[in-house]
């Protein structure tokens, strides 16, 4: 499957604001935030600490609410759906890659794979199948029945990834997917990302401090103090 | 891979302490499976019928009443059989080998507990034969090593002959098994033609009647009906169903079931107390995980589920081994003892093990329903 960058906004926070209580204090972290993201775009969001990125992954990932302002993704308003709606809006349409990996040290590969896919009707065989046919697509054939604890930290963000693939999101959020890694296991994830954008067209959104990294994002976005102040654009 | 595999995998991720749990749960359940038989066994109260009515001094239970109550007492319209007794309580050979002979006529008692005693028309005709044919008890069999055709003596703790002896000498025509196993077996049937013949005092006399009423008769009603007939006789009476009459001789020495119910209670309590901790601090350890099961789209309800079922497998697995280790120990155990592990026991057992599994389970499980993510994320 070719890239295809469809230019009708799928991500839109229009108006969004979104503070902290600390110590009895208000922390605003974003005051009228707007932003509008295409569907198929690959987009890196870099800041400095405290400038807002993982409030806002947060967000769009449907685990945090903004206070004000409206977020719609697709067709859904995250800010107007319960606990409850959120949690299943994540299990039908998005998919999560952390930096930890925070695979489940109980559960052999395949078994953290298939944990998205026991939310959905699926049978025995069809999760399976769908299993194999992930962990095929991130390099781990015949590593199915290995524990976590046992992989490197590139193959555990591997697991990650074909976790987070498996129920096949149109949404990828990706919280310092590589900030745990070296640079060869890296820049690995990093193409696997870049695939999963052109070949597969998830729109991924991938909060990093790491410049090289934001090079494989066909846009990035910096974050400070609650708002956008660079764009840059990667050329195509 | 399916809820219940990763409710068990959650389980069983620290196994030296979900195994100390395990055994816990499972010594709890030995102790009650073991006490819930005894209760159930022993007294033979479960087996013992709240219909069939007994019908005994009210001066006491050693206190005789007159052969003749039984004419007025069958012509009560609502009853549908009528036995009589005496008993011979004894030994047989060593003082320790203590026995009990229900000296009854045999075709009545086979009218009114030949169904609940398990006495067969062959096992009638044995008793038949000769005046001093016995009946013997499977489990009393059993526990002596009774056998068919054996001839036994029993020397009576109260009852003489009228030579002044107090043995009896009996053959064994058969042995009865009971209705199922928590009839109680542990008693002989003889004739009371036989003893009432031969014994020095109160001839004539029984220590008891065994009332069956009619099926649509009210037992309650007839007991009442029966004890006024005879208020203002010499002898009163004081008619009890067999089961609350095996219950009120036992709560003569002790009220065992109070005594474990005290002793389960205790035990269950303790264990509840053990699991909540465990599974409470087992769950917040966990905190970042559940966190990352709701990111993945686990509804709190999902994860809820998912705590609770961990407790449950833990209780399942605990109370299984402990259910049938007492079963074990019951079949081992000496048919003397009356433990009897029924199927009573065993649905009360599952009950309490859904229900505990249940309970130690729902306040970490609310606890992770309520845990936010974002909260959840901040536990690493």
């Amino acid at each position: 499957m070719t890239s295809s960058l469809n230019h009708d906004p799928y991500i839109s926070l229009s108006k969004i604001t979104k503070g902290y209580k600390i110590s009895g204090d208000d922390v605003p972290i974003f005051s009228n935030l707007d932003l509008e993201i295409p569907g198929g775009d690959f987009v890196a969001i870099m800041g400095p600490s405290g400038s807002g990125k993982s409030t806002l992954l947060n967000m769009l990932a449907g685990i945090d609410r903004p206070d004000t302002g409206s977020l719609r993704i697709g067709t859904s308003r995250l800010d107007q759906m319960s606990e409850a709606a959120r949690a299943s809006w994540r299990a039908h349409f998005m998919g999560i890659i952390f930096q930890f990996y925070n695979l489940l040290p109980m559960l052999n590969v395949a078994e953290n794979v298939e944990l998205p896919l026991l939310l959905k009707p699926l049978s025995a065989k069809e999760r399976r199948s769908r299993v194999e046919k992930v962990l095929d697509l991130v390099g781990l054939t015949g590593r199915a029945r290995q524990y976590p604890k046992l992989m490197s930290g590139g193959q555990q963000q591997r697991v990650g990834i074909a976790r987070a693939i498996v129920s096949d999101p149109a949404l990828l959020l990706c919280d310092e997917p590589t900030g745990d890694l070296d640079r060869k296991s890296a820049d690995e994830v990093l193409e696997m990302l870049r695939f999963l954008n052109r070949e597969l067209g998830k729109t991924i959104i991938m909060v990093t401090h790491d410049p090289q990294a934001a090079l494989y994002a066909k846009r990035t976005l910096h974050l400070d103090k609650g708002n956008f102040v660079e764009e840059r654009r990667a050329a195509l | 891979m399916t809820f219940l595999d990763l409710a068990r995998k959650n389980a069983w991720r620290k196994p030296l302490r979900t195994a100390l749990l395990v055994i816990c749960i499972a010594v709890a359940f030995l102790i009650y499976g073991l006490t819930a038989s005894f209760v159930n066994g022993s007294q033979g109260a479960s087996g013992a019928s709240d219909d069939i009515l007994g019908v005994m001094s009210a001066a006491g239970r050693t206190q005789p009443l007159p052969i003749s109550y039984m004419n007025r007492i069958e012509g009560d319209p609502d009853v549908a059989a009528l036995n009589y007794m005496i008993r011979l309580r004894g030994f047989v050979v060593a003082e320790k080998n203590v026995v009990s002979v229900s000296a009854v006529d045999p075709q009545r008692v086979m009218e009114v507990s030949g169904k609940e005693l398990g006495l067969t028309p062959q096992l009638l005709d044995a008793l038949n034969l000769q005046r001093d044919k016995v009946l013997v008890g499977r489990a009393l069999a059993d526990a002596q090593g009774l056998q068919v055709g054996q001839n036994i003596t029993v020397t009576g703790f109260d009852l003489a002959r009228q030579d002044g002896s107090r043995n009896w000498s009996f053959g064994i025509a058969g042995i009865f098994d009971g209705e199922n196993a928590s009839t109680d077996t542990y008693f002989m049937l003889g004739r009371y033609d036989y003893l009432n013949a031969a014994r020095a005092r109160n001839r004539d006399t029984v220590d008891a009647f065994v009332v069956r009423p009619k099926v649509s008769a009210s037992a309650g009603e007839l007991a009442v009906r029966i004890d006024q007939m005879f208020a203002n006789s010499a002898a009163p009476t004081r008619t009890q169903s067999e089961k609350q009459f095996l219950e009120a001789f036992l709560r003569q020495y002790a009220d065992v079931g109070l005594i474990v119910d005290l002793v389960v209670s205790a035990a269950f309590i303790t264990l509840l107390m053990i699991v909540i901790n465990t599974m409470v601090f087992a769950v917040r350890e966990r905190t970042f995980e559940i966190g990352v099961l709701k990111a993945l789209g686990f509804s709190g309800m999902q994860v809820m589920l998912l705590v609770l079922g961990e407790t449950l497998f833990v209780f399942a697995v605990g109370g299984s081994i402990g259910l049938v280790l007492a079963k074990l120990l019951v079949a081992i155990s000496d048919p003397a003892l009356g433990l009897v592990f029924s199927m009573p026991v065993l649905a009360k057992a599952l009950a309490i093990i859904a229900f505990l599994g249940l309970a130690t389970g729902a306040l970490p499980a609310f606890n992770a329903l309520r845990t936010p993510v974002i909260v959840a994320f901040r536990g690493r």
